[in-house]
């Protein structure tokens, strides 16, 4: 009798003191993406730097490619330029998904030309990873995929399917642990077809 | 001091000029309904505790005009909400599924509950009569003691 008395509020304290200490490391922004294994949403949009190309979902078919979403306005992906600019270098192909903060789809007055002019500046000064990028006029193709805010990138394997959705900047430590296995993997898969 | 006055009205003034309003227009009443409910019931995934009426985050105006354009195009309530849970998941929408994990939530005050009214139910009742222990009979006996030595002074004293 006297065990139980001791035991049943010491079990319970224990759990409690468990489930707390768990919460400290816990990140409550984490979540999972609904996009993983699902392919790339259907859209149709135009080049930012040459309007009249449309791009659709067939440029990513045949290759592995990042998919970034940044702007310029966003400070967190001027700090990943270069090392993204790094990586291309390497070899990995990326594309941008251009979405603007200030270019309101419906009440805008901000004009494309001067959009381009902001992005020929930044990639100018820190770097330019990116083959083209993808404007996201409407900034539909990101709600699409769920994007919360810049910086994301996506990883999409040659079928067009997204591997990897990843919130926040690429850095060297990122690159290794979420990005790089699987995208060496991708790589030899294509190569031994 | 009337330029520092002056300055303040202004201030106050301008922010209030700043706040912008985003004008939704809608064809029923229905809609605007709908629209109000939704922007209530959903929540924005950048700014976790607000929903998205009340964020001015960019992403909570992205998916004002999407609900906006989702029901003026017809749809109704549960697929505007399906329509968004499909691309935040549950987390989007203030009422969580039931679910493995979220079930817990329901289970474990009823079976704090439970459990305590077993332990009520469990307890030995008090005997009332037999309860009187051998203090309070001690006690009892010391009383009348002192009552009969407080009488017996007081017969002294007359």
């Amino acid at each position: 009798m006297i065990n139980t008395r001791f035991i049943v509020p010491l079990v319970v304290f224990v759990t409690l003191v468990f489930f707390l200490y768990q919460g400290l490391f816990s990140d409550p922004r984490e979540r999972d993406s609904q996009v993983l294994a699902q392919p790339m949403p259907t859209f149709s949009l135009p080049d930012l730097m040459d309007p009249s190309v449309i791009h659709t979902n067939k440029v990513f078919i045949g290759q592995v490619t990042l998919l970034n979403i940044w702007g310029v306005w966003c400070v967190t992906c001027a700090i990943e330029l270069p090392y993204l600019t790094e990586l291309s270098q390497q070899g990995v192909r990326f594309v941008g998904l251009y979405y603007d903060q200030d270019l309101d789809p419906d009440f805008g007055t901000k004009t494309l030309a001067r959009v381009q002019q902001e992005v020929t500046d930044t990639t100018n000064q820190l770097g330019n990873p990116f083959e083209f990028n993808i404007f996201d006029v409407y900034r539909d193709t990101s709600l699409d995929l769920g994007v919360t805010g810049a910086p994301e990138t996506l990883l999409i394997d040659q079928q067009g399917v997204i591997r990897v959705h990843h919130i926040g900047d690429i850095n060297p430590r990122v690159w290794e642990t979420k990005f790089a296995p699987l995208y060496d993997e991708l790589i030899a898969q294509g190569v031994s077809q | 001091m009337k330029i520092i006055i002056a300055t303040m009205i202004a201030l106050i003034i301008s922010t209030s000029v700043m706040a912008t309003q985003e004008n939704y227009a809608f064809e029923t009443e229905q809609q605007r309904v709908d629209f109000k409910r939704l922007t209530a019931e959903l929540r924005c995934p950048m700014c976790q505790n607000q929903n998205i009426a009340d964020s001015d985050a960019m992403i909570a105006h992205d998916m004002r005009r999407k609900v906006y354009q989702l029901i003026t195009q017809g749809n109704n309530h549960d697929q505007v909400i399906d329509f968004m849970k499909q691309r935040y998941g549950d987390f989007v929408h203030y009422q969580p599924p039931v679910t493995n994990t979220t079930i817990w939530l329901w289970i474990l005050p009823f079976s704090v509950l439970l459990l305590g009214g077993w332990i009520l139910v469990r307890r030995k009742p008090v005997d009332i009569n037999n309860s009187v222990s051998d203090t309070d009979k001690d006690h009892a006996n010391d009383q009348d003691a002192l009552i009969a030595k407080a009488e017996a002074m007081l017969e002294k004293d007359q």
